[in-house]
């Protein structure tokens, strides 16, 4: 995070203030998200409603806020699950080599071969809508490309000497893993580990959008967009809020490690 | 190489059709009842009728065999019928596919219509207004959805402006919008990319030789850059495809676009397994080949990859 021109370190305050703020803001918002009130229907917006009511008279500001540590906790966890599979995925196969190498690697390779969110449409489709399936579909869809680069990473470190006398020294493997090539591992991977978090914050909401995502009414940001779809005229701010919901955080984790070509792997592009 | 990407296309296909069998078997509640409910609504449901269907579908032998069996039609071709509407799979997925490939394609040309020339410009004048104004563009860009962009061009073009259909497929007009959607999210990622790598060729010695060797800067490009700075553009614009399969899957449920995409997303809404099986296979499979073909590419493109591969 150190680092880069003031311009970037700039955005990387306004990216945490604004993570952190969608986070908590639920918490000291009153009022119960799935509370309807059917006279109060695509009312438009108001000072302590101020993104109105959709079309079964709920609150939509309460269930944007609502929504937030849910969809942001679960690409987090998404994220977190494949990072630390992954990584352990990768540091196994440098260190042990050959054949479990190779099979290890063309799993990693078959994973890498399903195209975008077709692996986590698929599992979330058939294993129902849940938090477990869309957790396991999307980390599945994560989960190679940290074993990749952990996994050249930790080949590195490993030829290196004091690895080699650590070796020697009669020190057990997972010694050996934890204490030299753990840290150069997270070192190259973290910053597209928390990069990678906006694109999972996609696929979630994507998965929502589909209908295959949480389940409704619990507040989820791509559900919301497709419940207000039809009424994209009558209702333009309830449909705007969660989209913007979502644009924001995915941009906050794009600029939380901006350097000149993170950009371009900023999550995969939906 | 090519075998190995033609295998590996293979036992992604296999994956599939597996995970289709496995589901198929273990969803909770009865496969035959819940045909029966999707044929004919829940109000019909009986014993009997769901009886006569899984008699009908093979579903009351052995699982191994039903899986041997599950294979070999699926190797042979036959993707068998749709739960739902009981028409073959393959004629359905052959007219959705040709709407999909129509639509990708469009907005892939379109996409780099408007990246090549933007990216180019950027690099030559660094800095300037044209390289500020896209590289701002580019990172909103990735960071936006297409599904979110697809909403905001119907709301400008369809519902304010009326200008456009918003949803649906019967003339080309339908085309515009959503390959409007996925040409602008593919742009966002390709700008930077033929930015930055035609930047760096032309910073790459071999120009500044051609320079003084008294070619103006564009000749000096054309002639010794091109197809240097063409390698990765190639190989990326393949990658892209990846996102163009996401992409159709989200564009072509908010457009109503009655292609693969929509189809996958509403037989898994239906639980029409041998249709989600049919167009994930064809998705897997248009996927493999695609990169095959950018492999293919770049080798013709880049004749050391050759040397070093063999």
């Amino acid at each position: 995070m150190k680092g880069g021109t003031p311009m970037m370190r700039r955005m990387q305050v306004v990216s945490i203030t604004v993570l952190a703020v969608a986070a908590s803001v639920h918490l000291i918002l009153p009022g119960d998200p799935n509370a309807q009130d059917l006279l109060k229907a695509f009312e438009g917006p108001s000072l302590p409603h101020p993104f109105g009511f959709d079309h079964l008279g709920r609150d939509v500001f309460l269930r944007v806020a609502h929504a937030a540590p849910r969809s942001l906790g679960l690409a987090a966890l998404c994220v977190v699950f494949a990072y630390v599979v992954g990584i352990a995925l990768g540091m196994i196969a440098a260190y042990r080599g050959g054949f479990v190498e190779a099979a290890l690697m063309r799993l990693v390779d078959l994973l890498l071969a399903f195209p975008g969110i077709l692996l986590a449409l698929l599992l979330a489709g058939f294993l129902g809508a849940g938090p477990g399936p869309i957790l396991l579909g999307i980390s599945l869809g994560l989960m190679p490309q940290f074993a990749r680069l952990s996994r050249a990473t930790a080949g590195q470190v490993l030829a290196e000497p004091h690895v080699e006398a650590a070796e020697m020294a009669g020190f057990r493997t997972t010694a050996i893993l934890r204490r030299h090539v753990l840290l150069p591992v997270i070192r190259s991977t973290l910053p597209i580990g928390i990069l990678s978090i906006g694109g999972a914050i996609l696929s979630v909401s994507s998965l929502g959008f589909l209908g295959l995502g949480i389940r409704p009414p619990t507040p989820e940001w791509g559900a919301m967009i497709s419940e207000m779809m039809p009424y994209i005229s009558e209702a333009p701010v309830q449909l705007a809020a969660p989209c913007i919901a979502i644009f924001l955080s995915v941009l906050a984790f794009a600029h939380l490690f901006t350097t000149e070509r993170s950009t371009a792997v900023a999550g995969r592009p939906s | 190489m090519i075998v190995g990407r033609l295998a590996q296309t293979a036992l992604v296909a296999l994956t599939l059709v597996t995970m289709c069998f496995v589901f198929v078997h273990t969803l909770p509640g009865d496969t035959a009842l819940r045909i029966a409910e999707a044929r004919g609504g829940s109000e019909f449901l009986n014993v009997g009728k769901a009886r006569e269907i899984a008699a009908e579908e093979g579903l009351d032998r052995p699982i191994l065999l039903q899986y041997g069996e599950w294979i070999e039609r699926i190797a042979t071709g036959d993707l068998g019928m749709s739960l739902v509407t009981r028409q073959p799979v393959a004629s359905e997925l052959w007219n959705r596919g040709q709407n999909t490939l129509i639509l990708g394609i469009a907005g892939w040309l379109a996409s780099y219509l408007v990246a090549l020339p933007i990216g180019i410009y950027a690099a030559l004048r660094p800095h300037g207004w044209v390289d500020k104004i896209s590289s701002f563009y580019c990172v909103t860009m990735a960071s936006l959805p297409s599904f979110l962009m697809g909403i905001g061009l119907i709301s400008i073009f369809a519902l304010s402006l009326r200008w456009l259909p918003p949803a649906g497929f019967r003339s080309w007009e339908h085309l515009i919008l959503p390959a409007a959607t996925l040409a602008l999210g593919l742009s966002a990622f390709s700008i930077r990319l033929i930015r930055d790598t035609v930047r760096e060729v032309n910073g790459a010695f071999f120009i500044t030789f051609a320079r003084t060797k008294g070619l103006t800067a564009s000749a000096a490009l054309r002639e010794n850059g091109s197809r240097n700075a063409a390698i990765p553009i190639v190989a990326f614009a393949a990658l892209q495809f990846a996102a163009v399969v996401d992409g159709f899957i989200m564009i072509e449920t908010l457009f109503n676009f009655p292609g693969l995409g929509d189809l996958l997303v509403s037989s898994m809404l239906s639980r029409d397994v041998p249709m989600v099986m049919g167009a994930g296979l064809v998705a897997a499979v248009g996927y493999g080949l695609v990169n095959l073909a950018a492999d293919l590419a770049s080798l013709a493109l880049d004749p050391r990859l050759s040397q070093r591969g063999q």
